[in-house]
């Protein structure tokens, strides 16, 4: 990305750079084509590696992650401006197509191999919210399974796909994405996390009035409905 | 008792040799570069293996590729000094020289290494890397390993090339010396005549894979086969007993008969050398000339060979002799084999090597 | 002054202040205090200990499999012995990432011998054995290559040497060829160690990132940084020392045989 940034201007259209959450990364390179008012580079990777570059010092024109709490802290941090809500998704459990896991509980069997994200990435820490409510022997016995901390989702989806991992906590976005190789195992109502999606414009960005715009389409434009089509909710 | 039979083709070359060598004999294989002498003695030593061959040593076959037989390397009882040397860099001289003591304790080993060193008088360098030691030094380790190994057969590839022209004269004395002490026959190649004279009891001349004449050197320097045999031998040998004469010259009595004049010293047997063409011929029937720094030989002709404009005379005095004449002179001299000359060269002509 | 020497001069301060700059940046930009402080986290020194051993394991492997290997290609000519030294050569120029699918192409539990690995009962991803297994595949190229090289410069003739003087070819291997070569054979292990330390991600990819079983110093840096920064910091600057610490042994191997060592 910070090549893209030193990489001269080329072309008519101005170069728009968005940093995203990898979950939205099927969505929005589908839409990002259809933005008229500049030319989008998009580049995916977990909300917090994102957000660290940002208080390095890189700036990309827009910031979207998959949790609220880091836009706000860049904001408060005079790094993001107020950042906008614009979409929600559901935490699942996802499993190879052929899985006998039918259940959260089924996660804390024995010799289970389960992937999750890491700590610092949201994907991580919402998963470990689910387990946080779910009582103690029973979150002890799940996190006693989990066999990998991926930093980011499509590190998850991977050892899926390739039986490396029995389950995995992902975004039903992910499950989506990935065809039928993946089946999406609901979590009970009351685990489900507030899982909300945030971007911002960021401070010192090139192309200010165009990365308004483009936030402004991910909550009512042509990324907004890539966004529904991929299963993301509305905020 | 040594046997070595060879036929095989290395590259462009058609090598095809048979040689026997004697217990304490050494035959020095000699001829320009690309002949196949190396060649030799790698078949000898079980590093080349040819089409088809015979090495038979001390009564063992070691190969014979009628039967099947090769025995590997590192199971001939071979002594192989390389013409590099090649001491292992990373060891000790001492080390070097134990290399070949297998299944011996290690302080003896370093004992007996010390001991042959020793014999080269080279025990105080004991401790030194190859990479510190002169070429006159690594050639004295090299042969001190091959001793070590208590070898059957003796093989030798250049001994003394690697050596600059000031510390070959003395190596090829103690070369000699160690040569003459051993009991094994030894095989030993060189693009050297002079080289082959003198280490050698017997030398071969080889040349595009066979060997042409085989003989003493002495016989082949004074009746070689063929012009490119002749051509090669180059320098006359004889041999003598020299002591320190007036004037400062060396007077040498040689071996059969006759004496001759060296302003080279010499004390003790000595090999008396003298190209051909440094060789005056005239009639035995022509007044003597005057002047004592000429020696003079009387000989029959042997042979008379043609080699381009220049005629190879072969003579037989108290001890075979060359010379080497222009086609006119020998023309008007009308030479033919049985006739009488006098042979003559100048004292500072004839060098000496102490043997 | 000529322009030429003042071209190649700045070009050289150049490159130096490209290289050292980040190198030195990782020590300055936290106080050493801190930074030992960051080790102690949990987490650290489990990566710490797991880099180290897997690496260790991924050079005795390669240590033991690619020297014969590299001797055998040094020594012997075959048909075909080009398109074998390509293959060997080849995962040197993979990017980690396809050096990643590879091995999961390969032995990952969907792969081509994915059934046969599973059937012995060894369980490669997400497991120790599996990061053991991408750091052998990136860093032997490196190690075979200088091996090669360094054999090849050695003279046949010592070989020849030790075989007439009554060793096997086995023995002339272990004891002319083998401290013959060991200048270039110790780069290889530098370069090859090197690699494997660094390596990130198909390791990431094949055997997944966990706390004490697969989350090495590379991928515990990559966790951290986002967060907590001065750990990463701390875990880098371990790394920048054991590879110094590296380079400077081989140096001092290379640089023993060039002044003869001492004697004895």
């Amino acid at each position: 990305m910070l090549l893209l940034l030193l990489a001269g201007c080329g072309g008519d259209d101005a170069r728009l750079v968005v940093s995203a959450a990898s979950s939205m990364a099927g969505a929005l390179t589908a839409c990002s084509g259809d933005f008229d008012a500049a030319d989008v580079r998009l580049s995916f990777a977990g909300s917090d590696e994102l957000a660290a570059q940002i208080r390095q010092g890189v700036k990309p024109d827009v910031y979207a992650a998959a949790n609220t709490t880091l836009p706000d802290e860049l904001n408060k941090e005079g790094l993001l401006s107020k950042p906008v809500e614009f979409a929600t998704n559901e935490l699942v459990i996802a499993v190879p197509k052929d899985s006998e896991i039918e259940s959260v509980h089924d996660l804390a069997g024995d010799g289970v191999k389960l992937a999750i994200g890491s700590e610092s990435v949201p994907i991580g820490s919402y998963t470990r919210e689910v387990l946080a409510r779910l009582p103690g022997p029973e979150s002890d016995a799940i996190l006693a399974n989990v066999r990998s901390n991926e930093p980011d989702v499509k590190g998850i989806v991977g050892k899926l796909t390739q039986g490396a991992a029995d389950a995995g906590l992902v975004y039903v976005t992910d499950v989506n994405a990935a065809g039928d190789k993946l089946r999406a195992v609901e979590l009970p109502a009351e685990l489900e996390p507030d899982v909300t999606y945030a971007a911002g414009v960021v401070k010192g960005a090139k192309q200010p009035d165009e990365a308004r715009d483009f936030v402004d389409g991910l909550s009512d434009g042509a990324c907004a409905d890539a966004l529904a089509e991929a299963g993301f909710g509305a905020p | 008792m040594l046997r070595v039979e060879a036929q095989t083709r290395l590259g462009a070359l058609a090598l095809d040799v048979a040689l026997d060598v004697q217990p304490g004999e050494c035959l020095a294989l000699a001829g320009p570069s690309g002949a196949g002498k190396t060649s030799v003695l790698r078949v000898a030593a079980g590093l080349l293996r040819p089409e088809r061959g015979l090495v038979e040593a001390g009564g063992e076959t070691w190969l014979d590729t009628t039967r099947g037989v090769d025995v590997p390397p590192e199971r001939r009882r071979c002594g192989y000094v390389f013409q590099e040397y090649a001491l292992f860099p990373h060891l000790t001289a001492w080390q070097n020289v134990a290399y070949p003591l297998r299944g011996v304790p290690r302080r003896q080993r370093r004992e007996r290494a010390l001991g042959l060193l020793e014999r080269f008088g080279m025990r105080e360098l004991a401790d030194a890397r190859p990479r510190t030691l002169s070429g006159g030094e690594r050639q004295r380790v090299a042969l001190a390993r091959v001793l070590a190994r208590e070898p059957g057969v003796l093989l030798l590839d250049e001994p003394l090339s690697a050596l600059d022209a000031r510390t070959r004269a003395g190596a090829a004395r103690e070369l000699a010396s160690v040569l003459r002490q051993v009991e094994t026959p030894a095989l030993l190649v060189t693009h050297d005549f002079a080289e082959a004279a003198q280490l050698g009891d017997r030398v071969g001349v080889i040349d595009s894979g066979r060997v042409i004449q085989e003989g003493t050197p002495s016989e082949l320097a004074a009746a070689p086969r063929s012009a490119f045999v002749a051509d090669f031998t180059g320098a006359v040998v004889l041999t003598g007993v020299a002591r320190s004469g007036p004037n400062g010259l060396t007077h040498v009595e040689l071996d059969g008969g006759g004496a001759v004049t060296s302003t080279d010293r010499g004390d003790g047997p000595v090999a008396v050398s003298v190209y051909p063409w440094e060789i005056a011929i005239e009639p035995a029937a022509a007044a003597r000339p005057p002047g004592s720094t000429q020696n003079h030989v009387s000989a029959e002709v042997l042979s008379v060979t043609r080699i381009g404009n220049r005629v190879r005379l072969g003579l037989r005095g108290p001890q075979p002799l060359a010379a080497e004449i222009t086609g006119v002179s020998a023309d008007q001299l009308g030479l033919r084999a049985g006739a009488q000359v006098i042979a003559s060269w100048k004292a500072s002509a004839t060098r000496l090597v102490a043997i | 002054m000529r322009p030429f020497p003042v071209l190649l001069a700045l070009a050289l301060a150049t490159a130096l202040s490209f290289l050292t700059l980040p190198v030195v940046a990782i020590f300055v930009d936290s106080s050493p205090a801190e930074l030992i402080d960051s080790l102690g986290e949990p987490g650290a020194l489990d990566a710490l200990w797991l880099s180290l051993r897997t690496t260790a394991m991924a050079l005795a492997i390669i240590l033991l499999v690619g020297t014969p290997a590299a001797y055998l290609l040094a020594t012997r000519s075959f048909r075909g012995k080009a398109l074998v030294v390509t293959l060997v050569e080849l995962p040197l120029v993979l990017p980690p990432a396809v050096a990643g699918i590879a091995l999961l192409a390969a032995v990952g539990p969907s792969g081509i011998l994915g059934g046969a690995v599973d059937a012995a009962g060894i369980e490669l991803t997400l497991q120790t054995a599996g990061v053991v297994v991408a750091l052998t595949f990136v860093a032997s190229p490196f190690y075979i290559r200088q091996a090669m090289a360094a054999f090849a410069a050695v003279d046949r003739t010592l070989l020849d040497a030790s075989r007439t003087l009554g060793a096997s070819e086995a023995r002339g291997f272990r004891r002319v060829m083998i401290p013959a070569a060991l200048p270039g054979l110790a780069a290889g292990t530098a370069l090859a160690l090197g690699r494997a330390l660094g390596e990130f991600g198909a390791t990431l990819m094949f055997a997944g990132s966990f706390q004490g079983i697969t989350q090495t110093v590379p991928l515990a840096i990559y966790d951290r940084f986002s967060t907590n920064f001065d750990s990463a910091l701390a875990l880098s600057a371990v790394l920048v020392g054991i590879s110094a610490a590296i380079l400077v042994s081989v140096k001092l191997v290379q640089g023993s045989e060039a002044l003869g060592g001492a004697p004895g």
